[in-house]
């Protein structure tokens, strides 16, 4: 007997289903999402101990950046640096986050945030470009400082087998708990692509979303189950459900043990790749555990964003270097692909953020952010030289290639002229995800040497979806059949142009979607590695042919509900 | 006290790098040190003081010193300011 979680109840909550599987244990609620920090009043006995919590921050502030200053030769830098040490030791920051020590009687944290803040908002207001840049920094010190003294917030422990209720997560901190074991994720907001989920996903946790109320109604410690197979959570299991779900759980990991040989084919012999698409370090087990022949894309951006940030050329390097080093095949690393959701430190608020400053359009103003990484990159490509692939994002017209590229070569040049080898042919691809490149993929495909198809944003920009709202995401449909017809003129326009096409994207890792990829021609395709075992099976059993007639149907059908009817009869018949 | 008006010379003006060698400069004084720009004044040994200044090439400050170096640390802000803080190549 099956618990139903169609309603919420006394001891069950009702959630969607974003990453499969089971798991039983104690729960750990995270309340604050973080970002925003609130005033929070103190007694008169604790001033001094919150006045001593910011001076001992300060203090380690600065020691890590002095760290960090040790042995760099880069004049620039090292003068960076020493701008960042000295904004940590401003005096007028110390005297207002005392003022609102002992004088409001708020705590630590608030008044770091507070004081940084009115500074960062001073320095919108002179409206000078020049200063905006930096309003960046501000606000990278600024949550340092913060996470620096509440401690309980960025260090929290958790145990193993841990299952996480939280109202949202970043990447960065998901990963973080993984590392220190944690087994589940709740979240009470959420897209099935979001972010996040994408990488609960990679990591093979299963999670639930869109759980209502689950951070206030779920109490930390207490063992619950995450069924994620059925879309719930149990708080408050009977001995006899946990048994249950303890059998559950042991068939589930018998089964999920994925075998395919290393054989890549279609039934009649037409070879396909499945690559992975990885983020964070902690992926790279699943990858070859799944029998990737490769990173398909390597994002770049938790690079900037993550706890600790690594921005600096030494630091990309020895990043691209583990993934180079733990994976066999080709590694197609991205440029940073900043803007759209992936950025909250940003010095304006744009209307628009995913048709505002991002990816391409940001990295060609951002020159020095742009330069390190093409530093780091190619100079790796030179280390594994037919290794590196290079791929660049939010490419929406043909002039962007060019500009690019100029870059390219003249990093190429500068390490060349100081001995550094380079790779001479390494591939310089772009991501097709805005429509424009669809529709004119010829003239994209012919200045490239490869497109890889981003099919979360080209979805949610050819059906005008912000994959990130709840409220629409039944709207998100990533293989709705006018998404699939921009995908086959791709494949036209660069066939025409002789340029390859692969997949990286939710897209290529659904059933659906895998099987009309196929039926294009598309023969390379990059996924979460949890998705690669069934992919493999459906695209191993059935004829080219076979997936040639589906694509052939699916571009004609007027919906999604139609294709998926469709596919099912498809599947079925196809499958005997 | 004495004070005595300046013009921003390199092209970034004052941003964080600039800020910061005027600020480190200017700790080396025993002498208060403020500056005056639009109406404003902040505490030229604060970085953020002087960053929101937001002051580019070309903006007038006036320097406002008072302690035991005061003269001292005058020609020395205003021999830095003159150098473009020997960074003008961006």
């Amino acid at each position: 007997m099956s618990i139903s979680f169609d309603e919420n109840t006394e001891n069950t909550i009702k959630g969607r289903s974003a990453a499969h599987g089971i798991s039983i244990g104690p729960a750990v609620v995270i309340k604050s999402g973080s970002k925003e920090i609130s005033p929070k009043a103190i007694s008169e006995s604790e001033i001094d101990s919150h006045k001593k919590k910011f001076c001992s921050a300060r203090d380690l502030l600065t020691q890590e950046l002095q760290k960090m200053a040790v042995g760099l030769e880069d004049k620039s830098t090292s003068e960076i640096i020493e701008a960042q040490q000295q904004i940590i030791k401003d005096p007028s920051i110390q005297k207002l986050v005392f003022e609102i020590i002992d004088e409001k009687h708020l705590s630590v944290d608030f008044a770091v945030y507070e004081t940084f803040s009115s500074f960062i908002e001073q320095l919108k207001e002179s409206g000078s470009e020049l200063f905006s840049q930096r309003i960046i920094d501000l606000e990278d010190i600024r949550d340092r400082y913060v996470s620096k003294v509440c401690d309980y917030i960025s260090e929290l422990k958790i145990p193993e087998g841990a299952i996480i209720i939280a109202s949202k997560i970043s990447p960065t901190e998901l990963v973080n708990y993984y590392e220190q074991g944690a087994a589940g994720l709740v979240l009470e907001k959420g897209g099935i692509t979001s972010h996040a989920v994408i990488i609960a996903k990679s990591l093979s946790i299963p999670c639930l979303i869109n759980a209502d109320k689950a951070t206030r109604r779920v109490l930390s410690q207490g063992t619950i189950i995450l069924d994620a197979e059925n879309g719930g959570l149990i708080l408050d299991p009977t001995d006899k459900v946990l048994k249950e779900y303890a059998e559950k759980l042991k068939g589930a990991k018998v089964a999920i043990k994925a075998d395919n040989n290393g054989c890549f084919e279609t039934k009649d012999g037409h070879p396909f790749k499945l690559l992975a698409n990885v983020e964070f370090e902690a992926e790279l087990p699943r990858v070859s555990e799944k029998n990737a022949q490769g990173i398909g894309l390597l994002r770049t951006e938790s690079l900037l964003f993550g706890k600790k940030l690594r921005k600096e050329v030494a630091e990309q390097e020895a990043f691209y270097t583990a993934m180079l080093e733990n994976v066999e095949g080709p590694v197609t690393i991205r440029l940073f692909d900043i803007g759209g959701d992936k950025n909250a430190r940003r010095p304006y608020k744009e209307a628009n953020p995913f048709l505002g400053w991002r990816g391409i359009r940001l990295l060609l103003d951002e020159k020095k952010l742009l330069r390190s990484q093409l530093k780091a990159i190619l100079t790796i490509a030179g280390k594994y030289p037919g290794r590196v692939k290079l791929l660049i994002p939010m490419i929406s017209v043909v002039d962007e290639i060019d500009l690019i590229r100029s870059e390219i070569e003249r990093m190429q040049g500068a390490l060349l002229s100081s001995g550094v080898s380079i790779d001479e042919n390494l591939p310089i691809g772009i991501m097709v995800e805005v429509p424009s490149v669809a529709l004119s993929a010829y003239h994209f495909a012919k200045k490239v040497d490869f497109l890889s198809i981003g099919s979360n944003d080209l979805t949610q920009y050819t059906l005008a979806v912000d994959r990130g709202n709840e409220k629409i995401h039944r709207l998100f449909q990533h293989y709705h059949p006018a998404v699939l017809k921009l995908i086959e003129m791709t494949v036209r326009g660069a066939n025409k142009a002789d340029v390859n096409v692969s997949v990286c994207g939710e897209l290529a890792g659904d059933e659906i979607g895998a099987a009309c990829l196929m039926g294009f021609g598309i023969r390379e395709l990059s996924m979460v590695p949890n998705s690669l075992p069934g992919i493999h099976d459906l695209l191993s059993s059935r004829d080219k042919k076979d997936f040639e007639e589906l694509a052939k149907k699916a571009v004609d059908l007027p919906s999604s509900e139609e294709l998926e009817e469709y596919f099912r009869e498809w599947k079925d018949r196809t499958g005997q | 006290m004495i004070k005595e008006k300046v013009t921003i010379k390199n092209s970034a003006g004052l941003h964080a790098r600039p800020s910061a060698q005027l600020v480190k400069l200017a700790s080396k004084f025993k002498s208060d040190f403020y500056i005056h720009s639009y109406g404003y004044r902040v505490n030229g040994k604060s970085i953020l003081g002087v960053m929101t200044l937001a002051a580019e090439s070309g903006a007038e400050l006036e320097l406002e010193l008072e302690g035991p170096d005061e003269e001292e640390a005058l020609n020395a802000i205003k021999e830095a300011i003159e150098n473009k803080f020997g960074m003008d190549e961006e």
